[in-house]
């Protein structure tokens, strides 16, 4: 724990009784020194801190072939250690397995089967703390997404297509928040 | 002029042709962006990804709609599933038809829907083939001791 900069808080209740343990994980946000990758002759502003979020440890749940290649490796690029999965069943069960212990999903709002919101709900039903964090990533322009996905508990929404600098923004907002949040 | 410099002369116009056509738009950047020495043939594999997708959706979709009874929810879903993975990697054409193809799915129009699959098939075919030229100009100069350039 130490080693990524965390720190486990017992939180306690106003009358002393210890409430519950509560994972706190701050993640520092160290200047980007990070090896960028240039190719001789390339113009790279971005800025490639894949420093930033290297150990977070995600799960990617996208039915789409194509879409979970590249969110995956988007996600890569920006340091994250990614399990990507199809469907909705395959993210509870990787969730509910006692190994793992992911920090954040990023979750397709439109597979079939099980669609994004039934996942959220029942993440943060089995979860009674506000942990794995929740990314959703949607097709859908419409305004009230947004108040659903956090009525749902989750955490952050991006729209399609995933761009890696809208991927980088909302991951550290997100991020910041839940360390804030305590 | 030496091979190089002609080589990177012809990328850079063909890509520039390719942007301006609107065969591929700035998700294609990023792409090809994403793409760096610990997984050099990124952009290829998911573009060849792309295809074999493209390929089985446009099947299915002919399938659905030589039925007698057309089942337009089903068309629709294979619909969103290409409008989906053609614009994560940037292929703004096809994802334009699938926005028109996507209305007459909703208007049930039978014709319609024919009319923009064949437009869909067109549209994977010559991207297909310019990006089989895109490849193929990249490998030429990596051959020649060059690296290749990001797209603009």
């Amino acid at each position: 724990m130490q080693m990524m900069q965390g720190n486990i808080w017992i939180s306690l209740n106003p009358l002393g009784f210890a409430q519950g343990m509560t994972l706190v994980l701050w993640f520092q946000i160290r200047p980007s020194y990070g090896r960028a990758i240039f190719a001789p002759g390339t113009s790279s502003e971005q800025p490639n801190s894949n420093s930033q979020f290297r150990g977070l440890s995600v799960i990617l749940a996208d039915d789409d072939h194509v879409n979970r290649t590249v969110t995956k490796k988007l996600l890569e690029k920006l340091g994250c250690e990614v399990t990507a999965v199809s469907s909705g069943f395959e993210c509870l069960s990787a969730l509910s397995s006692a190994e793992n212990s992911f920090m954040l999903v990023v979750l397709d709002l439109q597979m079939p089967e099980m669609d994004g919101f039934e996942v959220a709900t029942r993440i943060r039903k089995f979860r009674s703390c506000n942990w794995p964090l929740i990314i959703a990533v949607t097709a859908s322009a419409e305004d009230n997404v947004w108040e659903r996905c956090l009525q749902m508990g989750m955490n952050g929404v991006i729209r399609k297509p995933v761009l890696l600098q809208a991927m980088e923004d909302e991951l550290r907002r997100v991020l910041q928040r839940a360390g804030e949040g305590l | 002029m030496d091979l190089l410099s002609q080589l990177r002369g012809q990328i850079a116009d063909f890509s520039a042709f390719l942007y301006r056509e609107g065969f591929v738009d700035d998700q294609f950047t990023q792409l090809q962006r994403l793409q760096d020495e610990s997984s050099p043939g990124f952009v290829v594999e998911v573009v060849s990804l792309f295809f074999e997708d493209c390929e089985k959706l446009v099947n299915n979709m002919a399938k659905a709609l030589e039925q007698q009874i057309v089942d337009f929810k089903q068309v629709d879903s294979h619909v969103h599933q290409l409008k989906g993975s053609s614009s994560s990697i940037g292929a703004a054409r096809i994802q334009n038809v699938c926005i028109a193809f996507k209305t007459h799915c909703e208007g049930q129009n039978r014709d319609g829907c024919v009319r923009c699959l064949q437009q869909v098939n067109h549209e994977c075919i010559q991207l297909k083939n310019n990006l089989q030229a895109l490849f193929k100009l990249e490998q030429q100069i990596v051959a020649a001791g060059g690296s290749i350039p990001a797209m603009q």
